[in-house]
C-alpha cells in the first residue's frame, strides 16, 4: 500500500516541481471585480461614455466634456444627479444605494476625473453666467416671448430642429433645458446663452431671461398627449 | 411544593403510560459507543442538524413578514432590513446559518469519506445522506432565488437555461419550475413551495432515516491501520468494540457536539452581526442591465467551471457531469463497502479529496475575482459613430439616448460594435417605416421581447425618430404605398376607397 502511495505522489510531485519551470507559465493578474475599478477612464467608458460621448464630446446627451458645463455644475450637484439618476430625464441612478452598480467611491473618482480632465480656468471668459439652479419664479408669457424673439430664428416650428415638441420635452427636465440653455453644446456648434453675436442681437440671456424660457417650454410639457397616440398594426407584419 | 412534585411526576406517569418514549430514548441516549469515536472529528453531522434546527426557526420567522410575490418581495426584504426590529439580524443570521450549513454539511461528508464510515454496514446511511446533501444545495438555491434581487433573477435565469438542455423534457421542466415560459409572479410562489414545503419536509424525513441508521448502526469506530471491515465479522467486532472499551453517548460523547455545536452557532450569531445580511441587490427587473449577478458561494465554482468552458463543451458538461458527481458519490459505499478504513492505508481516496478539495477552491477563487461571464454589459459602454448624430434634432438625440440606455445594444450592433442576436440597425430605416418599427418597440417577435410596457409612450416615439434616421444618405428611407396614395388622395381631394 505504502509503495502504491508513493507511486502515485512521486509523478505528482515531479509534474508540480516542473510547472514553474514552463516558460509559458505565466501568471495573469486576476480582473479586478467591478465594484473595485477606480480608474476614471475605465469608469467613464464603462459607465458614462454611451451617452455623453467619448472623452465627453458627441454623445446623445448633455456635453460633460464642455467647460462651460464643469464650471457651471458644482460636485455636489453632479454626485447628487449620478447617485441618484436626474428626475424627468433618461439619466439612470449609478449609486448602489439607488440600485447602482457604482460605489460612493468610484461615482467620487468619476468626478475627480472630469474635473481634472476638462474643467478650464476662466471657462466663461470673465462673463457670469446665469445661475445652475433656477433662482427665480419664471413667467410663460414672457418666456414664450422671449422664445419668439430669442430662440425660434434657429429652433423654427419646422419637424427639424423642433424643441417644443411634446416627446422631446416629455424626455428632457426643467433642469436639463436650463443648463444646455446656459451651457451650450460645444461639440456641435450649438451656443451658450450669449447666443450667437452679429448684427441685431440683443445681447445675451440674462437669468430671467433663460428661467422664462424653461418655464415657457416646462408648460408645453404633455406626456398624457403623447401616450394617445396610437400604436398601428401595420398591414402584412 | 412536594404536591407539586408529586402531581408533576403524576402527569409525567400518565403520559409516560400512553406515550412509552421512556425507553427508547433512554436506549438511545445510553447506548455505548466505542471510546475513541468521542472525537472532536465526529461533531459536524450533529452541527449540521443543529444549523438544520436554526435555519427551521429562523425560516418560520422571515416566512411571517416575507411576501413570495414578485412585486412585493425586494420590498419585504428591505422591510425585514430596515424597518422590522432585529429583522437584518434575523435575516443575516439565516444566510450565514445556510453558508455555515453547506460548508458543514461539506466537512461532515469529506470527514466520513476520510474516515471510511460508509463502509459495511452504513452504505445506506452515506446514501441518504448523498441526497441530503443535494437537498440541503436545493435550499441553498431556492432560497437564494428567494432573496428576489438581481443576483435571485440572473442566478435563476442561469439555473433554468442550464435545465432546459435536458434533451426532450427540458422545455416542460423549465416550465414547471417557473411555473410559465418566463420568470414571474409564480416562479417566486414555485420557489417558496419547494423551499418551505417541499424541500424542507423530504430533509426532515432524510435526517431522521440518516439518524436512525446512526443509532441503530451505531457510531463509527475510529478507523485503525490494518483494521479491516469484514461483512461476516465487522457486527460482532463492533459490538464487542462498543461494549469492552465503550462509553456512554451521553455525556461521553455528547458534551463535544453541544460544544461545537454552539460554537458554530455562535460563529453564525458573530458573523450576522459582523457582516450583516446579504442583500438584496438591486431590484430583480430585466431592464437593469448594469449588474454583475453573482451566485451565493455554494455555488461560485459552478459560474466559474461555465464560463471557463468552450462553448461546444457546455452541454456534455452540463448534462453528463453532475449525474457523473451524483452517481460516484452514491457508488463509494457500493465499490469498496470493505477493507481498510484509514486514510494512512487509502492514497487513493485521500488524493481524490484533495483533489476535490483544490479544484473546488481555485475555481471559487476564480469565481470571485473574475468578472462575469457572459458580459451583460459588454457593449453598453460603446458610443454611437459621431456621424449619425451630426445633424440630429434635440429629438431624435434624445432617441439616442434611449437606444443607448436601453441597452438596445445587447442584441443590435450599429456601427459594427453590438450584439448579434438581432439584426444591424445601421440602416433599418431602409427597411421598416416607422410604423413598423413601433409596432415591433411594442409588441416584440421572433427573437425580440416585447419594450411595449418597459418604455413611455414617448420613450418609444423617440427611439423610432433616432431610427427613422439611420439610412444611407443616397438610400431614402421605407414608405407605405397605402398611406403616401391616402396622402395623394387627401392633397387632391379626392375621396379614398369606394
Amino acid at each position: 500500500m505504502r509503495r502504491g502511495a508513493m507511486a502515485l505522489a512521486l509523478p505528482l510531485v515531479f509534474a508540480l516541481a516542473g510547472c514553474s519551470r514552463v516558460p509559458e507559465a505565466t501568471v495573469e493578474a486576476p480582473a479586478p471585480r467591478p465594484e473595485a475599478v477606480m480608474d476614471f477612464h475605465a469608469l467613464y467608458s464603462a459607465n458614462c461614455q454611451a451617452c455623453h460621448g467619448a472623452n465627453g464630446h458627441g454623445g446623445p446627451a448633455m456635453e460633460l466634456g464642455n467647460p462651460e458645463y464643469q464650471a457651471l455644475v458644482d460636485d455636489a450637484t453632479l454626485r447628487k444627479w449620478i447617485s441618484g439618476g436626474m428626475p424627468g430625464t433618461e439619466m439612470p441612478a449609478f449609486a448602489q444605494s439607488a440600485g447602482g452598480m457604482l460605489t460612493d467611491t468610484q461615482i467620487g473618482a468619476i468626478i475627480a476625473g472630469m474635473r481634472k480632465e476638462w474643467a478650464k480656468p476662466n471657462a466663461f471668459g470673465g462673463a457670469t453666467p446665469p445661475a445652475y439652479a433656477q433662482d427665480q419664479a419664471g413667467d410663460v408669457k414672457r418666456g414664450q416671448a422671449t422664445y419668439q424673439a430669442r430662440c425660434a430664428s434657429c429652433h423654427q416650428n419646422s419637424a427639424r430642429e423642433q424643441v417644443t415638441s411634446v416627446v422631446y420635452l416629455s424626455l428632457v427636465s426643467d433642469q436639463a433645458l436650463r443648463t444646455i440653455i446656459v451651457a451650450g453644446r460645444v461639440d456641435i456648434g450649438q451656443p451658450d446663452w450669449r447666443l450667437a453675436t452679429g448684427k441685431g442681437v440683443a445681447g445675451p440671456l440674462s437669468g430671467q431671461d433663460v428661467t422664462d424660457i424653461a418655464t415657457y417650454l416646462g408648460s408645453l410639457r404633455n406626456p398624457a398627449a403623447v401616450s394617445a397616440a396610437p400604436i398601428p398594426n401595420p398591414a402584412g407584419r | 411544593m412536594p404536591g407539586m412534585k408529586q402531581s408533576a411526576k403524576q402527569i409525567y406517569n400518565w403520559l409516560e403510560r400512553r406515550l412509552q418514549v421512556e425507553g427508547p430514548v433512554k436506549d438511545a441516549v445510553l447506548h455505548k459507543v466505542p471510546r475513541n469515536t468521542a472525537s472532536w472529528w465526529y461533531v459536524f453531522g450533529s452541527a449540521a442538524f443543529t444549523l438544520l434546527m436554526l435555519q427551521i426557526v429562523t425560516g418560520i420567522l422571515l416566512a411571517l413578514v416575507y411576501v413570495p410575490s414578485g412585486a412585493e418581495a425586494w420590498n419585504s426584504l428591505n422591510i425585514l432590513n430596515h424597518q422590522v426590529p432585529l429583522g437584518w439580524f434575523l435575516r443575516a443570521v439565516h444566510a450565514w446559518g445556510s453558508n455555515f450549513m453547506v460548508a458543514v454539511v461539506f466537512i461532515h461528508m469529506a470527514q466520513v469519506f476520510l474516515f471510511g464510515a460508509y463502509k459495511f454496514p452504513r452504505e445506506l446511511t452515506w446514501t441518504v445522506g448523498v441526497f441530503l446533501l443535494l437537498m440541503t444545495l436545493g435550499m441553498a438555491f431556492t432560497g437564494q432565488v428567494l432573496r428576489f434581487d438581481q443576483d435571485a433573477y440572473w442566478g435563476l435565469g442561469i439555473g433554468v437555461f442550464i435545465l432546459s438542455r435536458v434533451p426532450i423534457a427540458g422545455g416542460s421542466l423549465v416550465h414547471l419550475l417557473l411555473g410559465g415560459p418566463t420568470i414571474a409572479g409564480a416562479t417566486l410562489s414555485r420557489c417558496f413551495a419547494l423551499h418551505v414545503f417541499v424541500i424542507p419536509g423530504t430533509l426532515l424525513v432524510l435526517v431522521a432515516m440518516h439518524v436512525w441508521m446512526v443509532l441503530k448502526l451505531g457510531i463509527n469506530e475510529w478507523p485503525m491501520p490494518g483494521r479491516l471491515v469484514r461483512k461476516e465479522t465487522y457486527i460482532e467486532e463492533y459490538n464487542k468494540l462498543a461494549h469492552e472499551d465503550g462509553i456512554p453517548f451521553v455525556p461521553g460523547a455528547f458534551w463535544k457536539d453541544l460544544v461545537f455545536s454552539a460554537a458554530v452557532l455562535a460563529a453564525v450569531g458573530v458573523c450576522a452581526a459582523v457582516f450583516g445580511p446579504s442583500g438584496p441587490s438591486g431590484q430583480p427587473d430585466p431592464s437593469i442591465t448594469q449588474t454583475v449577478p453573482k451566485p451565493d458561494f455554494p455555488f461560485l465554482w459552478i459560474y466559474a467551471v461555465l464560463s471557463y468552458l468552450p462553448p461546444s463543451m457546455e452541454t456534455p458538461f452540463i448534462l453528463i457531469a453532475p449525474i457523473l458527481m451524483i452517481a460516484g458519490l452514491l457508488a463509494v459505499p457500493f465499490v469498496a463497502s470493505e477493507g481498510e478504513k484509514s486514510w494512512h492505508r487509502r492514497p487513493v481516496a485521500v488524493l481524490a479529496l484533495s483533489m476535490v478539495a483544490v479544484s473546488w477552491a481555485v475555481f471559487t477563487h476564480l469565481a470571485m475575482s473574475t468578472p462575469w461571464s457572459p458580459h451583460m454589459s459588454a457593449w453598453s459602454g460603446d458610443t454611437l459613430p459621431v456621424k449619425y448624430l451630426r445633424e440630429a434634432t434635440p429629438l431624435v438625440r434624445q432617441g439616442a439616448v434611449i437606444f443607448q440606455a436601453k441597452q438596445c445594444r445587447n442584441c443590435h450592433s450599429i456601427g459594427g460594435h453590438g450584439g448579434e442576436r438581432g439584426p444591424a440597425l445601421d440602416a433599418v430605416a431602409t427597411r421598416m417605416t416607422p410604423d413598423q418599427m413601433r409596432y415591433k418597440v411594442v409588441t416584440g417577435g421572433g427573437n425580440m421581447p416585447a419594450y411595449g410596457k418597459n418604455l413611455a409612450p414617448a420613450e418609444i416615439e423617440a427611439l423610432v425618430s433616432f431610427l427613422e434616421t439611420l439610412h444611407p444618405k443616397n438610400e431614402p428611407p421605407a414608405f407605405d404605398p397605402s398611406q403616401q396614395a391616402n396622402a395623394a388622395t387627401a392633397s387632391t381631394g379626392g375621396s379614398g376607397r369606394p
